[in-house]
C-alpha cells in the first residue's frame, strides 16, 4: 500500500526542488569541457589588475573589511555572552550538526520551502560565493607564485565568472520584482531602509563588475582574441554594445579605470553591510544551523534542580541562553514564521517575527548596560527600565502561542521560537503567577485532580461501559494502551477510545489499560509554563510505568505520544511509544486487522501538529484511510508539514482566545473548502476544535462536514458499525 | 495586624456522580476512590481577601490559617500558605470528629482566642460540601465579635472593617469595629495562583497541630458529643424522568393532544 497521490506529489516536488541546482553545475561542467576542447592556445590569459593604478589599495579595503567584520562580531558577541549556557552542549552530536550546516546552511533546505524564494535566494547566494572565489583566484594569481589563470582554465574561469554574475543578476531581479512590483506583503511587515540598500547595492556591484570586464575586453580581447572574449559571454555582448559609442582607446581605458574603482568601492561597501544589516545572516544562518538542537523539536528543555533556582524561566534578557540571544541576531525579518502562525492567521496578538525582533531590539538597548552593571557586580535585574515579559513582549502574545512549531519549521535561519516563548511563559506562571484565569483553572485542576478537565462528570473508566472485560495492564501484556485524560473524561472522545480498544482487541494484540490509575502526564502543565508541576507528574508517572514494567505504549493522543516519546527520556523514562494510528496501520499492513466494509466517502485529513509536523508521522494515518475501499482523501491546501494547527495546542484548549477570529474557525473553513464529508484527525483536541468550529462556519446542518478520528473511521470499516453502547448513550 | 483564615478540607465537589457513594447504614459519605479531598473553594476566596488586605497594609500584617480536620487537611492549610499566609494550625483531635457547625465554631473560636492578638477572622461563605454556611456566624457568636456575612468587598482601616455585602436585591455596605469576623462570598473574585517560590516555602513550613487539651476544651462539648444537630438520614435522591412524545400530524393537532393528555392527567 502506498501513500496517497497528493502525498507522493509533495514528495516529488520537493525532490525536484532539491535538484534544481543541478543545471547550474551541469552548465559549468559543460563549459569546462568545451574550454578544454576548444582552447586553441595555451596563451589565453590576462594581466591581473590591468590598467589599475594602485592595485595594492584593494588590500587596504580588504583589511578594513576584515577589521569591520571582527568589530561587528565582537560587538554582537559581548551581547550573546550575557546569556546562560545552553541546555545541551552545542558540541554534542557533531556529525548531525555538520550535516545541518550543509543541509540547512549551504543547501538552504528551509529557504526552499518557498519556491520562488528558493530560486531567488540560491541565485544570489551562489553568485556571491562563486564571484568571491573568482576574485580570490585573481588575488592568488597576482600575489602568490602560483600561476594558473591561463589557457583553458582561464577560459573556463571567464565563463563561470560571467555565468554566476548573470545568475546573481537574475536573483536580484527576482528580489526586486517581489519587493517593488507585486503585492507581496510579508517582506514588508518590517521593511527597513537597509533592505533597499542590500538589494539595489548588490545589483550595482554585479552590473559594475560586468562593465569593468566589458571595458577591458573591448581593449584587450575583442579584436586581438575574439575567441577568448566569447567565453566571458555577458561582458562580450556588453563590449560589443560599447563599440556603438566608438570611444577612443584612452576613453575606454579611463572608463575602465573609473568603473574598476566604482566596482571595488561598491563591492567592499556592500560586504561591509554584513556588519550593520541583516546581511549578517550570511554567517549567522549556517552557524545557527550548527547550533540547532539535535533532539526532537517536540522536546522542551528541563529546568534542572528546579527547587534551587532563584528565578523560574526567562523574565529578563540575560536569562535566555546565549544561543537564544544569538538567534535574535540571525533573524532576517522575512516574515515566513508570522505568515504560517495560526494565531496570526486568526488576527490574534502574536507574530513570531515581531516577537524575535522586539527581543532583539530590547537586547540591543539594554544589553550594553547589563554588561556594564554585571561587570561592576551590580544588580543586572534592575537595569532595564521596562520589563521584558509584560511590556516588551505582552502577556497575551505569549499565551496566544499554540506551540505548533510552524514558525520553527519555516524559519530559514533555524530560529526556535517555541522554546523561547515557553521560557517566558514559565516566568509568567512560576515566578509571577500571572496567567489567564482559564489556564489557571486547568493547571489547578491538574494539581488537585490529576487532569485538566475541570467540571467533567465522567470517570476514567466510563468509556469501558458496555465493552465487556477490559484488560488492566499488569506487566504481562506487550502494550499499555494509554487512553489519556481527553480520551476518558471528554464525552466526544469516548467513541474514539472505544474504537481504538475494539480494534486493538480485534487485532489480537496483547495489551492492557491503567483505568483509574491513569493521571495527567504533565504535557499541558509543561506547555502552559508550569515546569515544576510537569516534573512532579512526569516523575510520578515514570515511576508507575517502571513499577508496572511498561515497555511499549500506544497512546490515543498525539500530545501524550510526544511527551512519552520525546520528553520522558529527559527524566530517564525510556519507552517505545506509538500513536494509535501507527499501531493500527501496522496491524492492517500485517493483516492482523482486516477491512470488511466499503466506505464510499470523500474525507479530508487534518495533521495534528504533534503527530505531524513535530513527530513526522504523516503517512500512517493516511495509509489507514487508503486501506478503506471507497474512501478518498481530499487534502487541504495546508497539509503535512505545512498543516495548520486546530487552535488548541500549547494549552490553548483551556484558554479564551483573544483576537479577531478563532483559529478553529479558520481551520474549519479550510476543511469545509475541500468539499469533503468528513474531516478526519488523530487528536482529541483537534476533534473537539472541529466539533466547535465547523457548526460556526457551516450553520446549516444539512451537508455539514463531520469531524472524526481515524480510529472511528477504521472501526466502521472493520466492524461495519460503531460500538452499540454509544448509540444507547446518545439516545438518553 | 493579625488575621485568621478558616479553611476546610472537603471531598472533591467535582467527584463525578457515578463515583459519589453513600453508606446509608452509617450515614456517611464513602470517600471516592481516586479523588483527593480539596480545599473548599470559598475558603480560598476568604484567603484571597485576607491576603489583599495584608498586602495593602504592608509587611507588619500576619495571616494564620486554621483548619479543623484530619491529618490530610494539612494539604488544605499548605495551599493557603502557598498563596501567601504565614502560619498554619491544624486542629486535629478524635474528639473533634463528627461535629456540627456549632462544635466546629467552638473549636475555631478557642483556637482564635488562643492566638490572642487576632484582629479579624475570614471565613468562606459556606463549606462547599454541606453548604450550611453557619460556622463564620457561630465563631463570631462564640467570640462575641461583630460579623458581616456574604461580603464581596472587604477593607480594613483605622480599627474598623468595612464590607460590601451581597443581598438578594443589591448590595449593602456596613462597618464594624475590630476585632470582627467576615464571611467572604464568591463575588469577591478568584483566589490567586501561587508563585512557585511560595509553594516551595509553604512546603518547608511546619503546620502546628493542636488538640482539645491545647485549647482547654472539654471533649464532651465538641465533636459528636457536643453536636446539637443530629443527622437522621443521608441518601442520594432518586431522580426519575419519563418522556412521552405527543403524536400528531400538525403542530395544532399535537397541541390539542397535549392539552387532552394534561387534562386527563389532571395537570390542567
Amino acid at each position: 500500500m502506498v501513500a496517497n497521490s497528493s502525498t507522493q506529489n509533495n514528495r516529488l516536488q520537493s525532490q525536484l526542488i532539491g535538484k534544481w541546482w543541478m543545471p547550474a553545475i551541469a552548465l559549468s561542467l559543460g563549459g569546462l569541457y568545451l574550454a578544454m576542447q576548444f582552447s586553441a592556445t595555451e596563451g589565453a590569459g590576462r594581466e591581473s589588475f590591468f590598467n589599475v593604478a594602485h592595485p595594492w589599495s584593494v588590500y587596504v579595503f580588504m583589511s578594513s573589511l576584515v577589521g569591520l567584520l571582527v568589530y561587528g562580531l565582537v560587538r554582537h558577541a559581548t551581547l550573546w555572552r550575557l546569556g546562560k549556557d545552553t541546555p545541551e552542549s552545542v558540541f554534542a552530536n557533531l556529525p548531525h550538526r555538520f550535516k545541518n550546516v550543509f543541509r540547512l546552511g549551504v543547501a538552504q533546505d528551509k529557504v526552499r520551502r518557498d519556491r520562488y524564494a528558493a530560486v531567488m535566494h540560491w541565485s544570489i547566494s551562489s553568485s556571491i560565493v562563486v564571484l568571491t572565489l573568482v576574485t580570490a583566484q585573481v588575488a592568488i594569481q597576482d600575489d602568490t607564485p602560483l600561476n594558473f589563470l591561463h589557457g583553458s582554465y582561464y577560459l573556463f574561469f571567464s565563463f563561470y565568472g560571467d555565468l554566476f554574475g548573470l545568475i546573481g543578476l537574475i536573483g536580484v531581479g527576482m528580489a526586486m520584482w517581489r519587493r517593488y512590483f507585486i503585492d507581496f506583503s510579508r517582506i514588508r511587515w518590517d521593511e527597513r531602509p537597509e533592505d533597499h540598500l542590500i538589494i539595489v547595492g548588490l545589483g550595482l556591484v554585479l552590473l559594475s563588475g560586468f562593465f569593468v570586464e566589458a571595458f577591458r575586453i573591448e581593449v584587450t580581447e575583442l579584436t586581438q582574441h575574439p575567441d577568448w572574449a566569447k567565453w566571458s559571454f555577458v561582458s562580450y555582448v556588453l563590449a560589443n554594445l560599447f563599440e556603438i559609442f566608438s570611444m577612443s582607446d584612452n576613453q575606454i581605458l579611463w572608463s575602465h579605470s573609473a568603473m574598476w574603482w566604482t566596482h571595488v568601492v561598491l563591492a567592499f561597501s556592500w560586504l561591509a553591510l554584513i556588519v550593520f544589516t541583516r546581511l549578517d545572516h550570511l554567517f549567522f544562518a549556517p552557524i545557527n544551523a550548527f547550533l540547532l538542537r539535535t533532539d526532537s523539536p517536540g522536546r522542551l528543555s528541563t529546568i534542572p534542580n528546579i527547587e534551587e533556582q532563584e528565578i523560574f524561566g526567562v523574565g529578563y534578557v540575560q536569562d535566555f541562553s546565549w544561543k537564544q540571544l544569538f538567534e535574535l541576531d540571525a533573524c532576517v525579518r522575512c516574515g515566513r514564521c508570522t505568515d504560517v502562525c495560526p494565531a496570526n492567521l486568526a488576527g490574534q496578538p502574536l507574530s513570531p517575527m515581531h516577537l524575535i525582533q522586539d527581543l532583539k531590539g530590547h537586547l540591543a538597548s539594554v544589553g550594553p548596560s547589563i554588561q556594564k552593571v554585571g561587570n561592576e557586580g551590580g544588580d543586572t535585574r534592575s537595569v532595564s527600565p521596562i520589563s521584558m515579559v509584560g511590556e516588551v513582549i505582552q502577556d497575551e502574545t505569549l499565551w496566544a502561542c499554540r506551540t505548533c512549531g510552524a514558525c520553527v519549521q519555516e524559519c530559514p535561519v533555524m530560529i526556535e521560537h517555541v522554546p523561547t516563548i515557553v521560557d517566558m511563559r514559565r516566568f509568567l506562571v512560576m515566578d509571577e503567577a500571572r496567567l489567564p484565569q482559564t489556564a489557571q483553572a486547568a493547571l489547578q485542576n491538574i494539581e488537585m485532580r490529576g487532569h485538566p478537565w475541570s467540571g467533567t462528570a465522567l470517570e476514567r473508566t466510563t468509556w469501558m461501559d458496555g465493552l465487556g472485560d477490559v484488560p488492566i495492564f499488569d506487566g504481562t501484556q506487550d502494550y499499555l494502551y494509554w487512553v489519556g485524560c481527553s480520551g476518558s473524561l471528554v464525552e466526544r472522545n469516548l467513541p474514539v477510545t472505544k474504537a481504538v480498544f475494539r480494534l486493538l482487541q480485534e487485532s489480537g494484540s496483547s495489551f492492557g489499560v491503567l483505568g483509574q490509575e491513569e493521571t495527567c502526564n504533565g504535557d499541558p502543565a509543561r506547555r502552559l509554563g508550569n515546569e515544576y508541576l510537569y516534573q512532579i507528574l512526569a516523575e510520578q508517572l515514570i515511576g508507575t510505568f517502571k513499577e508496572k514494567n511498561v515497555q511499549k505504549v500506544i497512546t490515543n493522543c498525539p500530545h501524550c505520544f510526544n511527551t512519552f516519546k520525546n520528553e520522558y527520556p529527559q527524566f530517564d523514562g525510556h519507552f517505545e511509544v506509538l500513536h494509535h494510528t501507527e499501531f493500527l496501520n501496522s496491524q492492517l499492513q500485517s493483516g492482523a486487522l482486516k477491512v470488511q466494509h466499503e466506505l464510499p466517502d470523500t474525507v479530508t485529513y487534518h495533521d495534528s501538529c504533534y503527530l505531524g509536523r513535530i513527530n513526522g508521522v504523516y503517512d500512517a494515518p493516511r495509509q489507514i484511510l487508503n486501506f478503506i475501499p471507497g474512501t478518498n482523501i481530499q487534502e487541504m491546501e495546508r497539509n503535512m508539514s505545512k498543516g495548520l494547527c486546530c487552535g488548541a495546542g500549547g494549552g490553548n484548549m483551556w484558554q479564551e482566545e483573544v483576537g479577531e477570529r478563532r483559529v478553529n474557525h479558520v481551520r474549519s473553513e479550510e476543511a469545509i473548502a475541500t468539499g469533503a464529508n468528513k474531516v478526519v484527525s488523530n487528536c482529541p483536541f483537534c476533534i473537539q476544535m472541529f466539533e466547535d468550529g465547523v457548526p460556526a462556519m457551516q450553520p446549516d446542518e444539512v451537508g455539514r462536514i463531520e469531524p472524526f478520528d481515524v480510529a472511528e473511521i477504521l472501526e466502521l470499516a472493520v466492524f461495519g458499525e460503531q460500538d452499540s453502547s454509544i448509540e444507547e448513550k446518545t439516545e438518553i | 495586624m493579625h488575621f485568621v483564615v478558616c479553611a476546610k478540607q472537603i471531598p472533591d465537589p467535582e467527584t463525578p456522580p457515578s463515583a459519589f457513594k453513600i453508606d446509608e447504614a452509617t450515614n456517611t459519605v464513602v470517600p471516592a476512590q481516586g479523588f483527593q479531598p480539596v480545599l473548599s473553594q470559598y475558603d480560598g476566596i476568604a484567603a484571597e481577601a485576607a491576603l489583599q488586605i495584608k498586602e495593602a497594609q504592608g509587611d507588619d500584617a500576619k495571616i494564620t490559617v486554621l483548619s479543623v480536620g484530619a491529618e490530610s487537611a494539612q494539604a488544605a492549610i499548605k495551599q493557603v500558605l502557598a498563596m501567601g499566609a504565614d502560619e498554619g494550625v491544624l486542629l486535629q483531635d478524635d474528639a473533634f470528629e463528627d461535629g456540627d457547625s456549632h462544635t466546629t465554631a467552638k473549636v475555631l473560636a478557642a483556637a482564635i482566642s488562643n492566638l490572642g492578638d487576632v484582629d479579624a477572622v475570614f471565613c468562606g461563605r459556606q463549606a462547599a460540601d454541606w453548604d450550611v454556611g453557619q460556622v463564620g456566624l457561630l465563631v463570631a457568636e462564640a467570640l462575641g465579635w461583630p460579623v458581616a456575612i456574604l461580603a464581596k468587598d472587604v477593607e480594613i482601616s483605622d480599627g474598623s472593617m468595612k464590607t460590601t455585602r451581597v443581598l438578594a436585591d443589591g448590595f449593602e455596605t456596613v462597618s464594624q469595629g475590630l476585632p470582627a469576623v467576615v464571611t467572604v462570598s464568591n463575588e469577591f473574585g478568584e483566589p490567586r495562583y501561587p508563585k512557585l517560590q511560595q509553594i516551595m516555602q509553604a512546603a518547608k513550613k511546619t503546620v502546628t497541630t493542636m488538640t482539645h487539651e491545647d485549647l482547654g476544651l472539654d471533649p464532651s462539648e465538641v465533636g459528636s458529643s457536643g453536636a446539637r444537630l443530629k443527622l437522621e438520614k443521608l441518601y442520594i435522591p432518586q431522580s426519575d424522568s419519563q418522556v412521552e412524545i405527543i403524536e400528531g400530524e400538525t403542530p395544532e393537532e399535537q397541541a390539542t393532544n397535549l392539552v387532552a393528555k394534561l387534562v386527563a392527567d389532571k395537570v390542567l
